[in-house]
């Protein structure tokens, strides 16, 4: 097992990419199915959001990778598919 | 048939079926839940890849193994080397 940091950051990871899916899950798969008069839509933003601000953070990814000579930390979303393919 | 060639088919098929459903060209009558969880699907999807790969990067990240006997012994050995290299003459 990693030590330290490594288990800290790699387990960070996962919560954080566990919370993104539920939510998004939850907005785009669950929602039209809940009746509009339920408490749980005061947590959601409005549909168009659910399209809007992954195609913005989308963009904003691919000027920071396109900006730096080398990809940095933050960007490395290229290795996620590596490690998918190679494990 | 190339791989390129094979992914191209597959989004080419699958997206024309999604513009299909969503535009309404087939004529079929939708009800409007299920219009509502059609047309942000793509987005959906690739959200979902991100989130899988982010999540499968920190998975190996976090049980990646250490081998931290070797990683000290390593350390030992080349503090060793400097030692004897400098000794016979060599400046770093």
């Amino acid at each position: 097992m990693a030590t330290g940091t490594d288990q800290v950051v790699g387990l960070g990871l996962v919560a954080v990419s566990l919370i993104i899916f539920t939510y998004y899950t939850a907005w785009v798969i669950l929602l039209p199915f809940i009746d509009s008069q339920h408490v749980i839509h005061k947590y959601f933003l409005p549909r168009a959001y659910a399209v809007a601000i992954p195609l913005v953070a989308g963009l904003l990814l691919l000027l920071c990778v396109g900006e730096s000579p080398r990809p940095w930390a933050g960007c490395r979303v290229g290795v996620g598919v590596m490690t998918l393919s190679h494990p | 048939m190339t791989k390129l060639a094979q992914w191209l088919w597959a989004l080419a098929l699958l997206g024309s079926a999604w513009a299909a459903l969503t535009t309404g060209a087939l004529g079929l009558e939708l009800p409007s839940s299920c219009r509502e969880v059609l047309w942000p699907l793509p987005a959906y999807l690739l959200v979902s890849a991100g989130c899988y790969a982010l999540g499968t990067v920190g998975y190996r990240v976090a049980t990646f193994h250490d081998c931290e006997d070797a990683a000290r012994e390593l350390q030992s050995q080349i503090q060793e080397a400097r030692a004897d290299l400098s000794r016979r003459g060599m400046r770093f």
